[in-house]
């Protein structure tokens, strides 16, 4: 059963990445809408990978958008367009850290605030999961993002991050020890 | 996938401060925002010219999808990172590399992500590749490097991890674990480690960079970057990188290609022949190796520097080594006095007498 179910997921996800091909090669032949269509099945998973470099939701739709500007300026250079969720997943993860190195000043400021906040209302557990989120590694805080941000499937993370499922379901493990550990350590209670 | 562990509660809490409706795309609002790529899409992407912005951060993918760009070596890397910190060869010019910039650039870099491959040959003409106890030394390779921590280098055949090197700086030591056998070796990490790892100021770097003849071999294109190339030949520091009886570097000699209009280091080659040593198990070796420069400052854990050996692994012993040892190899550590000659003959003995009771 559980062979079958891995299976269809994988002719699936075999399915969609011929659609991502056919959908590039007819916006290489100059057909705009087919790159609409391709924005809108990225845009709200590179909203979540960016957000979850850049802990801010409307920098975050900014650098996906930057990040599909990238790709159709480059899409001609993409030699594997099935694989054309990873590479705008690639992208978009450069975009966003190239736009927190041009902000380290809006950060800090950002960062007080945070500061600020977590001493005048201590006990919120709203704070302390941000906080606990935010203190992952970057890499475990993409998977949580993707996953309970826009409650993504395995399939379509695995898509945009160029990832196994198996190795999805590892990261996404080891970030919930980790957050599991510093809630711990808040003194947060279940 | 469900995990049976006891987090299974963060789950709910995740779901209930993370969760945002979807963001819709509005393509109307974007091709507004960007009108010269919407322009671009109305025409036809086929007949896009090259006179477009490109970008930093394109190069780096573009190069990292390249089939051509795939490999390298912890000397390399290293190398990689001093040559391109305080190399002697860049000066302002126009339209060349320009070294100030790249100082400026490269010296923020705190951590970054490698990947590629490492290919090991024999030397001759015919150059096969090496292989050892069934194992084609042909890695494909992902290193993270951290100025605080370290550097780790993991090689996998497939998808099994063959061998991982962590040479951890503040520890001073690097730990060689081979997953396969269950073994792991590790000794304290030798001055030029140190030297090399301590060294990532633009000071300390120079004085690395003095020692190294370079050459300019001019321009170049990679998937579409204009780069300038760079020759450099025997760099004493990285051929004593590891003591010789380890890993006998010898004859380096590599490219460095910098991108012109982004004053980066794109890609870096290397061909290095190696002595009879212990990593090669006594074997003279030609490696073949080129980086290609990946994610840069992204957070790295510092578990993954751990030296400690993991749990169930034993250490290497001289017995483990025997087995993999050319004949004439053992027969001239004997002579050298690194391994007791008893050792060699009694194991070649008691293999003999085994084969001889099977038989009967």
């Amino acid at each position: 059963m559980k062979t079958q179910s891995r299976s269809v997921s994988r002719d699936m996800m075999a399915m969609t990445e011929i659609e991502d091909q056919i959908l590039v090669q007819q916006v290489l032949r100059g057909e705009p809408k087919s790159f609409g269509e391709l924005c809108r099945r990225y845009y709200p998973s590179l909203t979540a990978i960016a957000d979850s470099i850049l802990l801010d939701h409307h920098l975050a739709e900014d650098a996906a958008q930057e990040t599909l500007a990238a790709a159709c300026r480059n899409l001609k250079t993409l030699k594997r367009p099935e694989s054309f969720g990873a590479w705008v997943g690639t992208i978009c993860r450069n975009v966003a850290k190239d736009m927190l190195s041009e902000l380290p000043k809006q950060r800090k400021v950002a960062e007080e605030y945070s500061e600020l906040k977590r001493d005048c209302d201590d006990c919120d557990h709203g704070m302390i999961m941000t906080e606990a989120v935010q203190q992952l590694p970057q890499h475990l805080r993409e998977v949580v993002y993707l996953r309970f941000y826009n409650e993504m499937s395995y399939e379509q993370m695995a898509k945009v991050l160029g990832a196994t499922q198996q190795s999805i379901d590892g990261r996404l493990r080891r970030a919930k020890k980790k957050i599991a550990a510093y809630l711990a350590k808040k003194g947060f209670r279940r | 996938m469900k995990h049976n562990n006891g987090n299974q509660w963060i789950e709910s809490l995740l779901a209930k401060y993370l969760y945002r409706e979807p963001v819709m795309f509005d393509f109307q609002q974007w091709a507004q925002r960007y009108p010269r790529e919407a322009q671009l899409l109305e025409r036809g992407i086929e007949d896009f010219g090259r006179s477009h912005e490109t970008k930093i951060y394109h190069i780096w993918r573009l190069i990292m999808e390249s089939k051509i760009t795939r490999y390298s070596a912890a000397a390399v890397i290293v190398l990689a990172m001093a040559l391109v910190l305080l190399s002697p060869f860049g000066t302002p010019g126009n339209g060349g590399v320009v070294l100030a910039d790249i100082q400026q650039k490269v010296n923020g870099i705190e951590t970054m992500i490698i990947r590629g491959t490492k290919t090991f040959t024999h030397p001759g003409e015919d150059g096969d590749v090496f292989e050892i106890d069934g194992i084609k030394c042909h890695f494909d390779l992902v290193k993270y490097f951290s100025k605080q921590h370290g550097l780790v280098e993991e090689g996998y055949v497939g998808d099994e991890l063959i061998y991982r090197i962590t040479m951890n700086r503040p520890k001073r030591q690097t730990l060689l674990v081979l997953p396969r056998w269950k073994k792991y070796g590790t000794f304290t990490s030798t001055d030029k480690i140190m030297h090399l790892l301590e060294n990532g100021t633009p000071k300390g770097i120079i004085n690395l960079l003095m020692e190294i003849d370079y050459k300019k071999l001019g321009r170049d294109n990679i998937n579409g970057v204009e780069v300038e190339v760079f020759e450099f030949q025997d760099p004493v520091t990285f051929t004593e990188l590891l003591p010789k009886a380890i890993f006998d570097i010898q004859n380096i000699k590599g490219k460095v290609w910098i991108g012109i209009k982004e004053q980066m280091p794109v890609r870096v080659e290397g061909d290095l022949f190696i002595g009879k040593s212990f990593m090669t198990m006594f074997h003279e070796l030609n490696l073949h190796e080129v980086n290609t420069f990946g994610d840069y400052n992204i957070e790295l854990d510092e578990d993954i520097f751990d030296t400690n050996p993991p749990e169930g692994y034993t250490e290497f012993t001289l017995s483990d080594i025997l087995q993999l040892i050319p004949v004439e190899a053992k027969a001239g550590l004997a002579g050298l006095g690194i391994v007791p000659i008893g050792l060699i003959f009694w194991k070649r003995h008691r293999r003999k007498k085994t084969t001889v009771k099977q038989q009967l």
